[in-house]
């Protein structure tokens, strides 16, 4: 909004002065200083990220196995189909997949329903946002390790199922178990984050409209329904997506939970790239699949600001 | 109706009482068992005896051969502290004058910014390391810095334009007029300004920083003899996974500072992410 104003108004003010030659040299040399300031960070930008992204994107062509002495050869799309027959990788994909969309949708269901409960600001709901953060600021490396330890065999839940005469429970040590344990492991890191989200956009949901709809009747649900949700519309499709785009690159918690296993079964894709494709010098297969990555990853941005966008232009026209 | 009001805040109380122990369990399972030997911890995790509880094993992590932890401690904060410089001091002045110059081609430019929030930065380690093998600076501590840097610009650039378009354009004019020139008034008048679109970068940046494992574990590789507080945890505990007294107590000591410091400063840091997240 605000920035529109300005933008129009910098059109409509005059234009300045007839240029003399000194105010032509003046100018020069505002462009120049201009430049000189956006120059360290486009430079740092341009050489340490957009660079090695068209290198993946070359790579990817390439057999290169990362020697020196080795010149890459060009070898068209053969690393993808590689890919895309291999079996392996596949399940690795679709296990990627799996853990973003799910993951994404309980991380969002546990912080949605965490924010109306802790909606109101009073002492024990700053102590309870708190509580439910805190997982959040360690490093997912740690969380991993401090799980592994809590849920494997001699863990401290199996040790207590033991004590009330129970078996102990496969959590890391069976396929199935061991994936669900992951998305477990990471809702419980990462919902706190699209809490604080949710929070903020709860918010900004009018007051009177909710007590509008209060004097008209409405229960809890109801008002949920057709007031706070429609409300919240906007920043739930952010927050979903956006939290699926940091899931697939998962990859700390899977180096410290399970290390990939059993029988890959919790190997990501990020997972395949750093600890097996890479140390194994398959540099062009390596770069291939993170190829497929900033594609996945470019897909749900793209989807982000044009829902953005259209929920910018919905609000303005309210 | 008044009445069935306190029931059901007396539930949503004792509901959320409930989650926030049980959110708390694995740390409060962290802290007793970093005091007690393998084989207490074995037979009775969730115990807490004071009596037979000692310091020994957090002494012995603090002092461990594989993972020296102050030295972690005090790579880390460099990391810290170098990361933030390089990042706000170069978004500061390129966002300045992305903010206050109508020109298409700075509005293309920070579009082009904007596209690299969403670069998963982890899997472009591997390009990474060509290029820094070309600068000379693979497994440096200045290679980590350039590219934990490089991989915060993006997002640092653009809430810096965003709060900057909110500064009134008369400060730089008045400033102009007295003959002060565009990085003098940048630095001594704008950026006091953005104190608090500072701070919150600094905090989020730091977090990352703090919790990246995979960039100083590619970057810095064994043979720099540099590790952080995370390759430093995986070095030594992800060696004996299975030797709960040295798995605990470390763990222990890596997540001590960043907690006390989220503690201390959590309304900050909450705020700051809700401020970071809606403009991004």
């Amino acid at each position: 909004m605000t920035t529109e104003t300005r933008t129009s108004r910098a059109e409509l003010s005059p234009k300045p002065p007839t240029k003399t030659k000194r105010s032509n040299k003046a100018k020069t040399r505002a462009v120049l200083t201009e430049f000189s300031m956006v120059a360290p960070a486009v430079l740092v930008y341009v050489g340490l990220l957009v660079v090695p992204v068209l290198f993946a994107f070359y790579y990817s062509l390439t057999d290169y196995n990362g020697f020196p002495s080795q010149t890459p050869k060009f070898v068209g799309f053969k690393n993808f189909e590689r890919i895309f027959e291999s079996a392996d990788v596949k399940g690795t994909m679709v296990l990627t997949g799996i853990v973003a969309a799910v993951g994404s949708l309980l991380v969002n269901f546990a912080a949605l329903g965490m924010a109306l409960l802790l909606q109101k600001t009073n002492r024990f709901n700053t102590f309870g946002r708190v509580v439910m953060f805190y997982p959040h600021v360690l490093s997912m490396l740690v969380v991993g390790f401090l799980w592994a330890a809590i849920l494997g065999p001699q863990g401290a839940v199996n040790t207590l199922r033991e004590v009330l005469g129970q078996g102990d429970l496969p959590f890391l040590s069976d396929p199935l178990w061991a994936l669900w344990t992951m998305v477990g492991v990471i809702v419980w890191a990462q919902f706190g984050v699209q809490l604080v989200l949710y929070l903020a956009g709860l918010q900004t949901i009018p007051a009177e409209l909710l007590e509008a709809a209060r004097i008209d009747g409405a229960n809890k649900w109801q008002l949920f329904r057709s007031v706070t949700w429609p409300a919240l519309g906007p920043t739930a499709t952010v927050a979903i997506i956006t939290s699926g785009i940091s899931l697939l690159k998962t990859y700390d918690v899977v180096v410290s939970l399970t290390g990939g296993g059993p029988a890959g079964s919790t190997k990501t894709l990020a997972y395949e790239i750093l600890s097996v494709s890479f140390p194994e010098r398959r540099i062009g297969l390596a770069s291939a699949e993170s190829v497929l990555l900033i594609i996945a990853a470019a897909i749900l941005a793209f989807t982000v600001l044009a829902l953005r966008k259209k929920a910018d232009e919905g609000a303005e026209s309210v | 109706m008044r009445k069935t009001a306190t029931i059901s805040n007396a539930l949503r109380i004792s509901f959320v009482g409930l989650l926030c122990l049980a959110m708390l369990v694995p740390m409060y399972l962290l802290i007793v068992n970093s005091f007690k030997d393998q084989q207490s911890i074995l037979s009775a995790p969730f115990e807490l005896n004071l009596a037979t509880a000692t310091p020994d094993f957090l002494i012995q992590a603090w002092n461990s051969r594989e993972f020296s932890v102050p030295f972690g401690y005090l790579i880390t904060c460099g990391l810290v502290i170098c990361v933030n410089i390089v990042s706000i001091g170069v978004c500061a002045p390129a966002a300045y004058v992305i903010a206050r110059s109508p020109k298409a081609l700075f509005r293309a430019i920070l579009l082009f910014f904007i596209a690299g929030m969403f670069i998963p930065t982890q899997v472009i380690l591997i390009p990474v390391i060509f290029v820094l093998r070309g600068l000379g600076l693979m497994g440096t501590f200045p290679g980590l810095v350039l590219f934990m840097a490089s991989a915060t610009v993006p997002f640092t650039l653009f809430v810096f334009t965003g709060f900057i378009r909110l500064l009134p354009k008369a400060l730089d004019e008045a400033a102009s007029m007295d003959g002060a020139g565009r990085l003098y008034t940048l630095w001594r008048i704008v950026f006091p300004l953005m104190k608090p679109i500072v701070a919150t970068v600094f905090i989020l940046n730091a977090l990352g920083v703090w919790n990246d494992f995979a960039s100083p574990q590619v970057i810095l590789g064994p043979g720099s003899g540099l590790y952080t507080v995370t390759t430093g945890v995986y070095a030594s505990v992800g060696q004996y996974s299975a030797d709960y007294t040295k798995v605990f107590p470390t763990l222990l000591l890596a997540v001590v500072p960043i907690l006390l410091i989220f503690i201390l400063m959590q309304r900050y840091v909450m705020s700051g992410l809700a401020a970071g997240a809606t403009k991004g």
